[in-house]
C-alpha cells in the first residue's frame, strides 16, 4: 500500500487534505459544524461525472470526502490538487447556498411560485379530469375525512376484540 | 478611507437595507431591494455607514428620496418598484425558438447550433412537428408571442417556415395574441421572392456580423462566396425594402449580431464603422459562449475576461463617440442594463433577468420536435447533454412543458436571491444569470459566480456603466438616456384587432 | 478481494442494496454490517476490475442517496 503524500504544492494542511499517488485518491476532512451535509452532498454531486466520490465520517464532528478522478491525467499530482481546490470552492458555495436557502427561503418559494404558475395558466378541464385526486393531500389528526367504516374498522383493528360498536350516545 | 476606523463606528439603525460596491477611485454605489442607486463620494459614504447625515441635508434629502434611510423608508413604494421589475413573473413564455433544420451553407469556426452538412435532409423540421409546436406556442399565457427561425440556417428549409408562419397566423385569429415573427439568417441564400414572402408577413430580420470583411470571412466561410459580401448585400437591400415599403429607416432596419472572438478584440473601431457602414443602429457586444463548436474552438477563439473588458469599455466609449458626432447607434448590452438602472423597467431580455428565462419567458423547439428549455439548452443536446429536454410536441402538454422539474430547477438556480454572491451584489436588482451557461462550465445550473464568466462580464459592463453615469459627461448622459427609449416597432406586431383581447406585454 | 466502507449515517441500506443490484452481474459482491457501515465487499476478475467495478457502485448509491435527498 502506497503511503499518503502531501500535495505537491499544498492547498491546504496535511489534516485537511491529502492526496494518495499509488490510489490515484484524494482526501478531503471536513469539519461538519462548518459544512451541513446537505452542502457536502450538494458539492460531492458536483463531481460524480468526472470523479468517483466516497463519503465517510471518520468522528462524530468530521465528515471525509474521497475524490478519485474517472480518467487520470498524466500528472495525476496536478489534477488532484486542482479537484481539492475545486471541491473546496464547491463546498463554499454550497454551505453559504444552504444558508441563503434556508433565510430567504419565503421569497424563493414565492418568486417560483409565480414564475411557474405565471407560466402554466390554470389548468383546464382535461387537467383536472385526469389529475388524480385519491392521494391523501393533508393530515387529518381528527380523522374528519374518514369515512364511518375506516374510523370503526380503525379502532377495531387498534382496541383487540369488542372494539367497532358504536359508543353509547354516537 | 481608513476602513478600520469605520469598523469602529458602524450604525446599523439609520439605513434601509442596502448594497454597496466600490466603483473609481473615490466613490461608492450604493443600491437597494427595489433597485434605486446612488454614487456617494468618500465623505458621504461615511457618513451614510456611520449613521452622521445630518437632518436638512442635501445628503439627508437624497438618501431619503431615494428610499435608503430607515426614518423616511416608503415600503409601498418600494413594492411597486419591485413588482414593476417582476412583472414577467406573471407570464409564460413570449419567445419562442424554432430551429427549422441544422443544416446550414456556413461554417463558423464558433458556430453554437451545432450545424449539420447540407445533405443531411434528415435535420429538417417537417410541417407535422412545426404545427404541433406552433400549437403548444399558442397554449402560452404570455398575451404576446415571437417566433424566431433559427437553424442551421432557417432560409434551406423555408418552405417549412413559410408554413409556420401561415399555420400560425391562422390559429392567432382565436387564440389574439400579439404576434411576432424574427428570423436569425446569415443571408447568404436569400432571394427577391423569398424577401418579398418575409416582408409580406411582417418578419424582422436578424444577420451575423463580425466585423470588417477580412475578419468575417476568416470565422464565417462559404464554400463559394465571401460571406461578408452575401451578408452585406441582402443587409442593403432588405433596408432598401423598408424605404419601399414606406418604413421609417431609423427605426426600420436589419439590425446585426457581433460574436466576439479572439481575432475582434484589436479591432474595435472597424468593427463599430462596419456597423455603421452597413446601416445597423445596434451592436451587441457578445463575448463568446461555450456551445457548440466554441466547446472544441476555444483554444483559437476564446479569451481572458479582463481582455473582453477593456474591448467592450473601448468599443463602447468609441459608439458613445460616434453618437456625439450625429450617428445612431446603441450598444444592445448597455441598453439592457440602463433600461433597468435609468427606468426601472425590465425589458425582459431573457438571460439577464432573476429569475432566467429558461422554460418559463422561452422555449426552443429542435427540428425532431424535442422541446428544450432555451436555445443552449437545445445546443447541449446536440452536443450529447440531453439535461435540458423538457418534452415533446408531439407527446408532452404544455402544462407539462413549462411544469417540468428541471424548468423549476432553473427557476430556482437562476433567481439571484438564492445565490451566493448574488444575494449580496449590488447590482442584483439588474443582473441575471444563465444556468445552462453554469452546468456547461462548472457541472451545476447553480454555478459559482465568482469563478464564472457571464458573472465577470456582467460586473464589468454594469462598473463601466455605473463609472460613466457618475461622471456625468452631458453627451453620455444624453446616449444613455436615448438608449433606453424604447420606441415601438408597430410594423412587424400581428396584433389583434380592436375590441379583441390582446396587449403586449 | 476489494472493500468499501458505506457509512450509515451517510448512505441508506436500500441505496446500497439498489447499487449492488445493478453491478452484481460484473463480480461477485456480498454485504455486511457493522456498527457504523455497510460494507460491501466485491471479488472479480482483476484488482483493476475489482475496483473499476467498486468506484461505480459507490457513485450510484451515492447518486441515489442525494437524489432522494431532494438537493439543498
Amino acid at each position: 500500500m502506497s503511503t499518503p503524500e502531501s500535495l505537491p504544492e499544498p492547498l491546504f494542511p496535511d489534516t485537511l487534505a491529502r492526496v494518495d499517488l499509488g490510489e490515484g485518491r484524494a482526501t478531503i476532512d471536513l469539519d461538519a459544524g462548518l459544512y451541513p451535509l446537505e452542502a457536502v452532498y450538494g458539492a460531492a454531486y458536483v463531481f460524480i461525472d468526472r470523479c468517483y466520490v466516497l463519503l465517510d465520517r471518520p468522528e462524530p464532528t468530521k465528515l471525509r470526502v474521497l475524490l478519485s478522478p474517472k480518467r487520470p491525467d498524466a500528472d495525476v499530482a496536478a489534477q488532484l490538487r486542482d479537484m481539492v481546490g475545486e471541491l473546496a470552492n464547491e463546498l463554499l458555495s454550497a454551505a453559504w447556498r444552504h444558508q441563503i436557502t434556508q433565510e430567504n427561503r419565503a421569497r424563493i418559494e414565492a418568486v417560483t411560485l409565480s414564475a411557474i404558475s405565471g407560466a402554466m395558466g390554470p389548468p383546464s378541464l382535461d387537467d383536472l379530469e385526469s389529475f388524480d385526486f385519491t392521494e391523501e393531500a393533508f393530515e387529518d389528526p381528527l380523522g374528519i375525512a374518514m369515512s364511518w367504516e375506516e374510523k370503526y374498522a380503525k379502532k377495531k383493528s387498534d382496541a383487540g376484540e369488542g372494539a367497532g360498536k358504536p359508543e353509547e350516545g354516537t | 478611507m481608513q476602513l478600520l476606523d469605520l469598523r469602529t463606528k458602524l450604525d446599523h439603525t439609520s439605513q434601509a437595507y442596502f448594497r454597496f460596491r466600490r466603483i473609481g477611485a473615490d466613490k461608492t454605489l450604493i443600491t437597494n431591494l427595489e433597485g434605486r442607486w446612488l454614487v456617494l463620494s468618500d465623505d458621504e459614504f461615511g457618513r451614510y455607514a456611520t449613521g452622521t447625515v445630518d437632518d436638512g441635508s442635501e445628503l439627508h434629502r437624497k438618501l431619503s428620496d431615494h428610499n435608503f434611510l430607515r426614518a423616511t423608508y416608503d415600503e409601498a413604494k418600494a413594492r411597486e418598484m419591485i413588482a414593476s421589475r417582476k412583472r414577467f413573473l406573471g407570464y409564460g413564455p413570449n419567445l419562442h425558438v424554432f430551429v427549422v433544420t441544422l443544416r446550414c451553407n456556413e461554417t463558423c469556426v464558433y458556430c453554437h447550433a451545432s450545424r449539420a452538412d447540407m445533405d443531411a435532409v434528415h435535420t429538417d423540421m417537417s410541417k407535422e412537428t412545426a404545427e404541433k409546436a406552433v400549437d403548444i406556442v399558442f397554449q402560452s399565457t404570455s398575451p404576446g408571442v415571437t417566433i424566431e427561425f433559427q437553424g442551421g440556417e432557417p432560409l434551406v428549409n423555408f418552405e417549412v417556415v413559410k408554413h409556420i408562419i401561415e399555420y400560425a397566423k391562422q390559429k392567432n385569429e382565436t387564440a389574439k395574441k400579439v404576434l411576432e415573427f424574427t428570423m436569425v439568417s446569415n443571408l447568404a441564400m436569400m432571394t427577391e421572392e423569398k424577401l418579398s414572402l418575409l416582408l409580406d408577413h411582417k418578419v424582422q430580420i436578424c444577420t451575423s456580423i463580425d466585423g470588417p470583411k477580412d475578419l468575417h470571412d476568416k470565422q464565417r466561410k462559404l464554400p463559394s462566396l465571401s460571406a461578408f459580401d452575401a451578408s452585406s448585400h441582402w443587409i442593403k437591400r432588405v433596408n432598401e425594402a423598408y424605404i419601399e415599403r414606406g418604413l421609417d429607416p431609423a427605426l426600420y432596419h436589419v439590425e446585426a449580431l457581433l460574436t466576439t472572438t479572439r481575432a475582434a478584440l484589436p479591432r474595435y473601431k472597424e468593427i463599430v464603422d462596419t456597423y455603421a457602414s452597413l446601416g445597423c443602429r445596434a451592436l451587441f457586444l457578445r463575448p463568446i459562449d461555450p456551445f457548440g463548436f466554441a466547446g472544441k474552438t476555444a483554444g483559437k477563439v476564446e479569451y481572458p475576461r479582463r481582455e473582453y473588458h477593456e474591448f467592450y469599455r473601448k468599443a463602447t466609449d468609441y459608439i458613445l463617440e460616434l453618437n456625439s458626432k450625429g450617428v445612431q447607434m446603441i450598444e444592445r448590452y448597455a441598453a439592457i442594463f440602463l433600461t433597468k438602472i435609468l427606468r426601472g423597467e425590465d425589458p425582459n431580455f431573457l438571460d439577464i433577468r432573476s429569475p432566467a428565462g429558461a422554460g418559463v419567458g422561452m422555449l426552443a423547439y429542435g427540428y425532431d420536435g424535442s422541446v428544450y428549455t432555451c436555445d443552449e439548452g437545445r445546443m447541449l443536446a446536440a452536443s450529447g447533454d440531453p439535461s435540458f429536454r423538457i418534452g415533446h410536441v408531439a407527446e408532452s402538454s404544455y402544462r407539462d412543458i413549462v411544469g417540468h422539474p428541471t424548468v423549476r430547477a432553473m427557476v430556482i438556480a437562476s433567481n439571484l436571491d438564492a445565490q451566493p454572491d448574488c444575494v449580496s451584489c449590488t447590482y442584483n436588482p439588474y443582473c441575471g444569470i444563465q444556468t445552462t451557461h453554469n452546468h456547461r462550465t462548472q457541472g451545476s445550473v447553480f454555478g459559482r459566480m465568482r469563478e464564472s464568466n457571464i458573472c465577470a462580464v456582467h460586473k464589468g459592463i454594469q462598473d463601466y456603466l455605473f463609472t460613466k453615469l457618475s461622471d456625468g459627461e452631458p453627451h453620455v448622459l444624453e446616449a444613455f438616456e436615448r438608449w433606453t427609449t424604447i420606441r415601438s416597432r408597430e410594423h412587424f406586431l400581428h396584433a389583434p384587432e380592436e375590441g379583441s383581447s390582446g396587449e403586449a406585454p | 478481494m476489494r472493500e468499501v466502507r458505506f457509512h450509515r449515517e451517510l448512505y441508506r441500506g436500500e441505496h446500497v442494496d439498489q447499487a449492488i443490484k445493478v453491478y452484481d452481474r460484473f463480480a461477485r459482491i456480498e454485504r455486511a454490517e457493522e456498527d457504523a457501515h455497510w460494507v460491501v465487499r466485491l471479488d472479480g476478475k482483476s484488482p483493476e476490475r475489482e475496483r473499476k467495478i467498486a468506484d461505480e457502485l459507490a457513485n450510484y448509491a451515492l447518486g441515489l442517496t442525494i437524489q432522494q435527498r431532494g438537493g439543498i
